[in-house]
Formats: C-alpha cells, sequence, structure tokens
C-alpha cells in the first residue's frame, strides 16, 4: 500500500466535497463539512455511519454552548445601551492620546482571553464593547475586526490561562506550571505591534474630528450609570472568582456564567425586549454552531478513514529544515477544524519531535501557533464572530487583514523554538 | 439554484422530525454501551462492590465490581487494577484473565477489571473508536468487551471546568483532566464522581492494607513513558529487580521514577497516602495514538498501521515498532510483568508475597492469544 494511496485521495476526496458543497451549490458552510464528512465515509467503506456523525457532533457541545451564551451577553449588553455608552466615553477621555489608547485597545480585549482562555469570550464581551469605539474614531470596519481578532487570539494564548498549552503539556505529561514568562515573551511582542499596526494609525488621524462629538452625544444617550454597569461586573465576578478562587468558588462553567451576567441586565436600570434580544442573539450564533457541528462530523470521519494519521504524519514526516515550516503551516490550518484540536492532534507530535529543547517554551510557542487556528475558516471562532462584532458579513475581508500579524505571530513562534534553549537560559 | 435562506414550516417540522428518528435511532446504539461486560471469575473469587468500601459512590455510575480471593493463607495483598482508561483495552484483559485464571494459594488477591465503569460506558468523540472488541474462545464462542474513552461519561459528570484543579496540590491541568481518573488520586471524599471514585480506590488500599498494586495502562506508541513501568520511591527497588529479569527473559522494559510534581496520579498518590507499593504498567497501544491511520477494531487488535510504521522509520515512536503490536502481545507483556512481580515479591519480602496459580505466562498467550485464556460465558 503506498504512502498517498488511500488514505490521501480520502483527503482530496473530502476537501474538494467540501468546496463544491460550499461554493458550487452554494450549501451552508455547516451543510457542506457534513456532505464531505458523508463522501469520505462513503469512499473509505464505511457507509453512512449515523453514530459516528453524532458521536462527532458532541466533540463541540460544550463549544456551542459556550457561543450561544455568550452571544446572548454580547446582545443583552447592546440592548441595555452599555456598548455605546462606554464606547462614548472612553473616545472622551483617551482620544488625545492615541498610542495608549491603541495599546489599551489591545489589552483591554486581551483580558478576557487571558482569564478564560477563550479568544471567543474575549470577542464577544471587550471586542464588542470596543469595536463601537474603534470604528467612531475612525478605525476602519475591517481592520476594527482584525485588531479584535488577533488580540482576542493573543488573549487566549497569554497567561494565566492557556488551554492548547494544557492540551500540549497534557499528551506528554507536563504540568501546567511555569508558563507564565514564556506565554507573556510570545504574546506582548505581538500585541504591541497589532496595536501600532492595526489600530494606531488611524487613531492619531482621526482622533480630532470635530464631526465625532454630535455622534458621541447620541451614543452616550444612555446615562453611564454603575447599575448600567451590573451585567458585565457581574461576569467579570463570575469568572475571575472562578479563576481566583477555584477552592471556594462553585464551578458554574462559562454558559451558566453568560446566562446569569446577561439575567443581571434585568436590574441595568433600561428596558429591552428580552424574547427578541434572546432570539436574534441564537439567530446570530447558529450558523457557526453549525458550521462546529459540521466541522464535528468531518473531524470523526477524517479519524475513521484515516484521514488524521495521514495529515500527522505526513507533516511529521517533513524533513528537518522543513520542519518548522510543517510546523508554521500545519497547526494553523488545522486550525481551520478546532485550535484546540490542533493543539491535541499537531502540538503534542510537534513536542515530542521536538523534545530536548526548553519544553516549557516550545510548548509555550507551539499554543501560539495553534491559536492561529481561530483565525482558519470555516470555523475561524475569533474572526468570524469579530466580523459579526463590527456587522461584516464576510469574513474573508477580515481575514485579508490578519495575514500580516497572522503571518508575523507563526514567525515569532518558530523563533521562540528556535531560540528555546537561549531564552531558557535568560529566563531560568 | 438551491436557496437555503428561507424555511417554511413544513420544512422546519421536516427537519425536526428527522432530527428525533436520528436521536433516536443513535440514541439506543449509545444505550446499549452502558450494559456492563459479563465476567467468569475463577472459582474461589467473591464478587464485591467498591462502594462497600466507600459508601460514598454507593449507587452511583462509577460504583465497580472488585473481585477478591483469599487463600486463607497467611501472606501479602495484591490488588490488580485495569480500567482506568477504557481505551486502552490490553489493561482491562489483563485484569480479566487474573480473574478468570487465577488460583491464590497464598495470600489475597483483588481483581478491578472496569475501575471507571463510567467511562466504559461512551466513546470520545472525534477518535472515532470502535465501541467493542471481540475474542474467539477455543470452543468456538465469541466474548465482546467494551472500547471505552478515557474520561467519564460526560452523562454522569458534566459540565468540566475550564482549568481542573488537582484538590490535594493545587496544581492546574487542563479542564477536561477533571474526569480523568488518573489524574484525580488520591480523591476527594465529596468531589465530583471521578475524584470519589479515586476516593474509594483508597479507603480499599487503606482498609485492605494492599501490599502492592498495579495500576494497568497503555500508551500511545509516540509517548515517552511505553512499554514501561513507572514507579514510587517505595516501589523502585522491587521495579528494578523486576526490570532486570523482564531483560533477561527477552522482554524489553524500561522503569520510570514517579515524578514528584506531576499530582493525581496513582504511582505518586497511592505511594504517598498509603503503605502500598504502587506500580503503573504501559504497553504500546496504538490504536490510542494521534499517528494512527484507519480506526476500526482491527487496529486496536493488530496494531497494524501503515502511518505508525513510517513514524517508526523516522524515529519518532518510543517502542520497536515494525508492523504491528498486536493485542495478544500487549496482554502478554502486562501479565508476564505482573507474574515476575510477584515471583520477585517472595526475594524482597517473604511475608507478603502471595502464591497465584493457573494464570498464562507471557509466551502462553503470545502462543495461544488472548481468547484461548478466557472462560466461556455460561448461559442466563
Amino acid at each position: 500500500m503506498s504512502w498517498f494511496w488511500p488514505e490521501g485521495f480520502y483527503t482530496l476526496a473530502m476537501i474538494t466535497a467540501f468546496g463544491f458543497g460550499a461554493f458550487a451549490l452554494k450549501l451552508p458552510i455547516a451543510v457542506a463539512m457534513g456532505l464531505a464528512a458523508v463522501t469520505g465515509s462513503l469512499l473509505g467503506g464505511a457507509g453512512i455511519p449515523l453514530r459516528h456523525l453524532v458521536e462527532g457532533m458532541f466533540g463541540y457541545i460544550d463549544t456551542i454552548l459556550i457561543i450561544a451564551t455568550a452571544m446572548i451577553f454580547m446582545k443583552t449588553i447592546e440592548a441595555t445601551g452599555l456598548l455605546e455608552s462606554v464606547a462614548a466615553w472612553m473616545i472622551r477621555k483617551f482620544r488625545s492620546f492615541p498610542a495608549v489608547l491603541s495599546l489599551g485597545i489591545v489589552f483591554l480585549i486581551m483580558v478576557p482571553g487571558m482569564i478564560t482562555g477563550s479568544s471567543t469570550a474575549a470577542v464577544l464581551t471587550t471586542g464588542a464593547l470596543v469595536a463601537p469605539v474603534m470604528i467612531k474614531l475612525g478605525v476602519p470596519t475591517l481592520q476594527t475586526a482584525a485588531a479584535i481578532a488577533m488580540s482576542a487570539i493573543y488573549g487566549m494564548i497569554a497567561p494565566p490561562i492557556n488551554l492548547p498549552a494544557m492540551i500540549i503539556g497534557g499528551g506528554i505529561d507536563m504540568p501546567y506550571v511555569g508558563f507564565g514568562l514564556p506565554l507573556l515573551i510570545c504574546t506582548v511582542p505581538l500585541a504591541v505591534f497589532t496595536a501600532l499596526w492595526l489600530v494606531y494609525p488611524s487613531l492619531r488621524k482621526k482622533s480630532h474630528d470635530p464631526a465625532l462629538e454630535e455622534e458621541l452625544s447620541r451614543m452616550a444617550r444612555t446615562p453611564l450609570t454603575a447599575r448600567l454597569f451590573l451585567p458585565m461586573a457581574a461576569l467579570v465576578v463570575l469568572l475571575g472568582g472562578e479563576r481566583m478562587f477555584p477552592e471556594v468558588w462553585p464551578p458554574l462553567g462559562m454558559p451558566l456564567s453568560f446566562l446569569i451576567a446577561s439575567a443581571v441586565g434585568i436590574f441595568s436600570g433600561v428596558k429591552w425586549n428580552i424574547p427578541e434580544t434572546v432570539t436574534e442573539a441564537i439567530n446570530d450564533a447558529l450558523p457557526v454552531m453549525g458550521i462546529l457541528m459540521g466541522v464535528g462530523m468531518f473531524i470523526q470521519i477524517m479519524t475513521l478513514i484515516g484521514v488524521r494519521g495521514f495529515v500527522v504524519v505526513s507533516a511529521l514526516a517533513l524533513p528537518a529544515w522543513l520542519l518548522y515550516v510543517g510546523i508554521a503551516t500545519s497547526m494553523p490550518l488545522f486550525g481551520a477544524v478546532s485550535a484546540f484540536g490542533s493543539a491535541s492532534v499537531l502540538g503534542v507530535p510537534f513536542l515530542l519531535a521536538l523534545l530536548g529543547r526548553n519544553e516549557i517554551l516550545v510548548g509555550s510557542a507551539l499554543s501560539l501557533i495553534a491559536g492561529l487556528g481561530d483565525l482558519m475558516p470555516p470555523t475561524a471562532l475569533a474572526g468570524i464572530f469579530a466580523a459579526q462584532v463590527v456587522g461584516e458579513k464576510n469574513y474573508f475581508r477580515v481575514l485579508r487583514f490578519c495575514v500580516v500579524p497572522g503571518l508575523l505571530t507563526a514567525v515569532w513562534g518558530i523563533a521562540v523554538i528556535l531560540g528555546a534553549q537561549y531564552i531558557a537560559g535568560i529566563l531560568y | 439554484m438551491l436557496s437555503f435562506n428561507k424555511g417554511t414550516r413544513a420544512s422546519a417540522a421536516f427537519l425536526l422530525a428527522f432530527a428525533l428518528v436520528l436521536a433516536a435511532f443513535t440514541g439506543k446504539n449509545f444505550l446499549e454501551m452502558r450494559l456492563p461486560d459479563r465476567v467468569v471469575p475463577a472459582p474461589g473469587f467473591t464478587s464485591h462492590m467498591l462502594s462497600e468500601w466507600f459508601p460514598n459512590i454507593s449507587g452511583t455510575p462509577v460504583d465497580t465490581p472488585v473481585f477478591t480471593q483469599d487463600s486463607g493463607v497467611p501472606g501479602g495483598s495484591v490488588l490488580i487494577m485495569g480500567g482506568t482508561h477504557p481505551n486502552e483495552p490490553a489493561a482491562t484483559m489483563t485484569a480479566v484473565i487474573f480473574l478468570e485464571r487465577a488460583n491464590v494459594s497464598r495470600g489475597k488477591l483483588f481483581v478491578i477489571p472496569f475501575a471507571n465503569m463510567s467511562a466504559f460506558g461512551h466513546n470520545s468523540p472525534q477518535e472515532a473508536s470502535p465501541q467493542r472488541i471481540h475474542f474467539t474462545l477455543p470452543d468456538g464462542s465469541v466474548r465482546s468487551f467494551r472500547y471505552g474513552s478515557r474520561a467519564t461519561n460526560p452523562v454522569h459528570q458534566w459540565p468540566n471546568p475550564d482549568i481542573y484543579i488537582h484538590e490535594a496540590s493545587g496544581q492546574q491541568l487542563s479542564g477536561s483532566e477533571m474526569a480523568n481518573l488518573n489524574r484525580a488520586h488520591p480523591g476527594v471524599e465529596d468531589g465530583p464522581l471521578t475524584q470519589r471514585l479515586a476516593r474509594g480506590l483508597l479507603e480499599l488500599l487503606l482498609r485492605e492494607e494492599i501490599d502492592l498494586a498495579f495500576d494497568l495502562h497503555e500508551a500511545s506508541p509516540e509517548y515517552p513513558v511505553v512499554n514501561a513501568i513507572v514507579a514510587h520511591e517505595k516501589s523502585m527497588m522491587l521495579a528494578a529487580m523486576v526490570t532486570m529479569e523482564l531483560e533477561a527473559r527477552g522482554v524489553p522494559i524500561r522503569l520510570e521514577p514517579s515524578p514528584k510534581n506531576l499530582r493525581g496520579l496513582t504511582h505518586r498518590e497511592w505511594g504517598d497516602a498509603t503503605a502500598t507499593m504502587p506500580i503503573l504498567m504501559e504497553t504500546g497501544n496504538p490504536s490510542q495514538g494521534r499517528l494512527r491511520g484507519r480506526t476500526d477494531e482491527d487496529l486496536v487488535m493488530t496494531g497494524q498501521d501503515k502511518f505508525y510504521a513510517k513514524a517508526a522509520e523516522l524515529g519518532r515512536l518510543f517502542i520497536p515498532y515494525v508492523t504491528d503490536q498486536p493485542m495478544d502481545l500487549r496482554v502478554a507483556r502486562h501479565t508476564g510483568s505482573i507474574l515476575t512481580f510477584l515471583e520477585t515479591l517472595e526475594f524482597l519480602d517473604p511475608e507478603i508475597a502471595i502464591t497465584v496459580e493457573g494464570v498464562p505466562s507471557y509466551g502462553e498467550i503470545l502462543e495461544e492469544g488472548v481468547g484461548a485464556f478466557l472462560s466461556p460465558v455460561p448461559d442466563q
């Protein structure tokens, strides 16, 4: 049996079926993924394995719940007027300091990701909060979405919580200890670059636009009272409490925390249509939730018929000089199915292939590169939600502006791997 | 051109009905995974439940059978545990062979074949594992055993936190490890199910004053700790002697010390919290690895995989892999290693030695296969 046949053929067939469904038949991405999965299972001699198709979807049940509830939360704070009021306040306060404002915006987006380990949470909370600020200050919509997506990914990778690093470390029984500084080395320079590349130039140009004042008055029509902040405060307390006091804090999980925080919106002193808001939130989140279910089927069939092994071993089989190129390309590409999946399926073998360097630094860098998977369509959790937050329907237009920081992220990740021993000598 | 943007009540009703039919069909399949595997204990074994030692798990899905055989002759107490991770089937099958074959003439033997009973009742999503594996017996009958998941069934313990904090040490792990029995030791008395199960196992060790305890596992061939014995400091002398003996018999095996900073595993926590000498053993199982190709029962039973063969060529594996890694070899390694431990215990401390007869040797299992040593299931 040759190396390529039949698994390589199945790989091409599944990709072709997906492309045909999505672009020729114009099927929703989720359905196209399902079609590709069924094509793979039929060609692989597994028929239409309902058990596998359903089981694969369940791999994302937790993520789907987080997305649904996070979207309800975002729509709630939008409906109460908090988003626009905060945006107006921030613009008035900091528009004279564009450099500080750029860095502050990026850091603010990163914080929920740092605490929760989820880029989705970062995009849908502070990302949604700062998006109107950035747009009103003159950052073009697409750059705004790109900056939010990149910052959310850096937040997901930055300490204290980095789930891909935990997953990669868990694969070789390496405890999640001592990752703080390496993860800061991985993320902080990139976050600064993103602020200066995507945000600062526009802020510098537009921060003194006199026509802005009228718009700011409209945005600030909901008074910025303490009560208005209750949902956001509740979310910070619920998510932060679980991280900071795990011994005493009940483990509510992100979905319940988002729901409770949304419910707290009732006490924010503003009336809004709750059923309409919730319906709109679920309606907006449905395509992404559907994509995840399609991806779940796709990955289960990939595993069933051997495509996963073909992809992983093909990456590992690259000659030594190409291994780093393989890491920089295959991990983000596999992230198209899930960044966490990329960390598990490719991150662990790559870390094993690089044993002997400083494993904490290498694991940190691999987690950074895996994080780029959240930009990769069709799932692209960070990217698609960032596009949604700014009202952009075509994510690919946003992706164009993620290319430069994305490439730099991959290069920086590889640089950290190559210099792992040198950096470790300085750090430890 | 097809349009999927507009739905109607009729299309919605059709899709809902389709989803219900799908749920009913697959739900029945998933529920069948919860039916327990049947075992045929050898004469002399008595059957118990772990909750007899730790009532906090009574009536829960993690309560699991404990089989004991007491020779009545003074000697040591030994525990053989498989099924910590039900996707590591050679571990379960080794425990089952001891259960169905052992005749204890000195000391006391405890066997737990399905340590995490809940995890046997489902498969991990996106792993595409087979649900059952089958063995043909000499009389032509076929017995099947479930191939489960590494984690406690989420139907029984859910959701996982984002971060799992091991209570005894404060160590942080990915949230999914909360459902991993071998990150839950020494357990938590009133904690989540997996942590309670771990606590139940600790109670068994303490109350029965177990001298030597085996926690059997399998690992993917690319994992550094494979074809290995992992020993706590207090087990190290015995494990070193066994390693030398096995090497002399042509069974290469590596010996690894239990890391002090990796918490929640049997080889660390049982050794720290009890007088037991804990031993964890791993064989190489391609069906749980990340590099595997087509995933099915054949892979579980034969370990034949062209991608692992390629990875071996590339020097990426930690086991000698040429074309396969069959179940018979993996069970033979575990069984032969345990028998060597029991023989060596005699030299190390005769007072805690136990004598077990009737269990096939490494060579016998390799020659005749696992199925040859399973007992036919009597008609119900």
